[in-house]
């Protein structure tokens, strides 16, 4: 009897041990649920309170221009008259131009990386390109404006207004005088400094197709350019598209590399080498001397305009890729 | 047409591989090995893994090529013509030896373009033409009437045995001379897997195949004739009949009876 009320009791002592350990358990895992929920909580708080603060700070300009804000070019401090529509032609115009000069020589630079470099010449460039990703914006700026805009007005500029100084249509937006700063060379700063993120994306999404597709394609007898164009691209289009996309982004964003040389100008010129500004600039530029709430509030809604441009982009980019997705059958 | 060496038992030789070595780096993976791919026949490799007979399926079409560090010696005649020759031309070399591969490759496109992608490198073919082959191929790859209301489907929508046979399909649809496989069954269930040793079959009409299987009944059914391989060495190569009734070799038999490998 004794031994059995011993055993009993030890066992159910046993169980209630474990039943406390489980116990303890399950709080852990509710503590753990909690935590992790509210780190997710807090991004979409975060990103409520950028919204609101945003819509909130622009009201005073809204309310004063209405929507002439997004179609008005005109930015006078003085009379306190502003428009955002050079900043929104300058942020868009530079971004297109980056991706013009980035996308070919990056997507080049990847497939010359994945299929056709020698083994020796790899790592050296791969470290290379990640080495100008890691370069500070205000480096490209200084850059930008000591180096690359004289050797631009120099050298290049000159050439590109005799080159197509002639062609109807194309004269205007290569008309001189060649200024050195400006939209164009914004375009090609932008350019450089978005090229390493679509280089490395293209090439990491190039090393995901398989080697056995890939010598399927050349057992067919097709050539490297061929296994690129008919198989690697389609195949890894997504990832490249979300590449390309990343630099749109930083491209749309970038601040202090384009406020150095785009020459901040509140005006659009039919001229890609005229001086422009974009939203970034004109923001990081004017915010320390805007007097005055309306001034300050039409910078604010700069700001807003930049965060609907991005998520435009970003929404046109998932609609894209999910379109492709529907006719390619997956 | 080139002269093609003809040997004794009357058939003639569409491959002839003569003192062929093979090295991963340093590795030596095959040592000289000396075997006859006969016209129009089947031809099985077989062996424990590892002991390169993928490796000389991937010498026929050169795809070691695509890798830096590997080469080959010794020659590998075809129609004549020593394919080893740094001159070769490698993509009609691709052009008229096609492989199968392991795993199912449909390229990321149409179930048609993945037939037609091979045809339009070479021949301009118009659109009934073309629509023709696709059929065509498609039919003897036992996969058209599973696919011929869906041509326009991706071809990645297929299942695993249908990819398979999409991708013979699309090598014979390039009429190569020589068609190789390698392990073309070892992803598929039995049922897709007879259909494509019933297939292997049919082609023997037309196309010189060479097969490298683990599976010792495959190699059985399909080939005419089989190659024992071992660390690298051709241990003995006969008629396929003889290898699995009355092999000369021991170790040859040791294997093909389960004791090793």
């Amino acid at each position: 009897m004794v031994d059995a009320a011993m055993t009993g009791l030890r066992s159910t002592g046993v169980d209630s041990a474990k039943l406390k350990r489980m116990n303890s358990f399950r709080v852990g895992d509710a503590t753990f649920r909690g935590l992790t929920f509210g780190a997710a909580l807090l991004v979409l708080l975060l990103l409520g309170g950028v919204i609101i603060s945003l819509i909130h700070g622009s009201i005073p300009a809204f309310s004063a221009f209405g929507l002439d804000f997004l179609t008005t070019q005109s930015w006078n401090p003085v009379t306190e008259k502003f428009g955002a529509l050079a900043p929104i032609y300058g942020t868009i115009v530079t971004s297109i131009i980056a991706l013009v000069v980035a996308v070919p020589v990056g997507i080049g630079i990847a497939i010359f990386l994945t299929e056709l470099c020698p083994p020796v010449l790899k790592r050296p460039i791969g470290v290379a390109i990640e080495l100008l990703a890691g370069i500070p914006s205000i480096i490209y700026g200084i850059w930008g404006l000591f180096v690359f805009a004289p050797f631009f007005q120099t050298e290049i500029q000159p050439v590109l207004i005799d080159i197509f100084g002639n062609i109807p249509g194309l004269s205007s937006v290569f008309a001189g005088p060649p200024y050195g700063i400006g939209v164009l060379t914004a375009g090609f700063i932008l350019a450089i400094m978005v090229l390493p993120f679509i280089t490395s994306i293209t090439r990491d999404v190039f090393d995901t197709v398989p080697a056995v597709l890939k010598e399927a394609t050349y057992g067919l007898g097709c050539t490297t350019g061929e296994v690129v164009t008919k198989v690697v691209l389609p195949y890894s289009r997504v990832g490249v598209i979300g590449g390309i996309m990343l630099g749109l982004g930083r491209a749309l964003g970038e601040t202090m590399a384009v406020t150095f040389v785009i020459g901040n100008a509140h005006k659009i010129s039919a001229s890609i080498m005229a001086p422009g500004t974009t939203i970034s600039a004109s923001i990081a530029n004017e915010f320390t001397e805007a007097v005055g709430d309306l001034y300050t509030s039409s910078l604010i809604a700069l700001g807003l305009i930049l965060f609907v441009i991005t998520f435009i982009v970003l929404a046109c980019a998932r609609l894209m890729l999910m379109r492709m997705n529907a006719k390619a059958g997956n | 047409m080139t002269q093609t060496a003809t040997t004794q038992n009357g058939l003639a030789e569409k491959v002839s591989i003569r003192n062929l070595k093979f090295f991963y780096g340093q590795n030596l993976a095959l040592k000289s090995i000396n075997l006859p791919l006969y016209e129009k026949k089947v031809t099985a490799f077989i062996g424990p893994s590892g002991c390169g007979k993928s490796t000389l399926l991937r010498i026929l079409n050169r795809m070691y090529d695509l890798y830096p560090k590997q080469h080959a010696e010794g020659e590998v005649l075809f129609d004549g013509g020593n394919i080893l020759n740094p001159g070769q031309d490698l993509n009609l070399l691709r052009a008229r030896i096609g492989m199968v591969f392991q795993k199912p490759t449909p390229f990321p496109m149409s179930i048609y373009d993945n037939i037609a992608f091979g045809v339009r490198l070479y021949e301009n073919l118009g659109k009934a033409e073309m629509d023709a082959r696709v059929e065509s191929a498609l039919t003897r790859a036992a996969l058209w009437n599973e696919v011929k209301n869906k041509l326009t489907a991706s071809g990645l929508s297929l299942s695993g045995g249908q990819q398979q046979r999409l991708c013979i399909a699309r090598t014979i649809a390039v009429r190569p001379e020589v068609v190789l496989m390698d392990e073309p069954c070892s992803a598929l269930d039995p049922i897709s897997t007879a259909k494509i040793e019933e297939l292997i079959d049919e082609l023997t009409a037309d196309y010189t195949i060479a097969i490298v299987t683990h599976n010792m009944q495959q190699a059985a059914r399909v080939s005419d004739y089989t190659a024992f391989m071992y660390l690298g060495e051709l241990i003995e190569f006969d008629e396929t009949q003889k290898i699995f009734t009355a092999p000369s070799d021991k170790r040859t038999q040791d294997y093909i009876t389960g004791r090793f490998g």
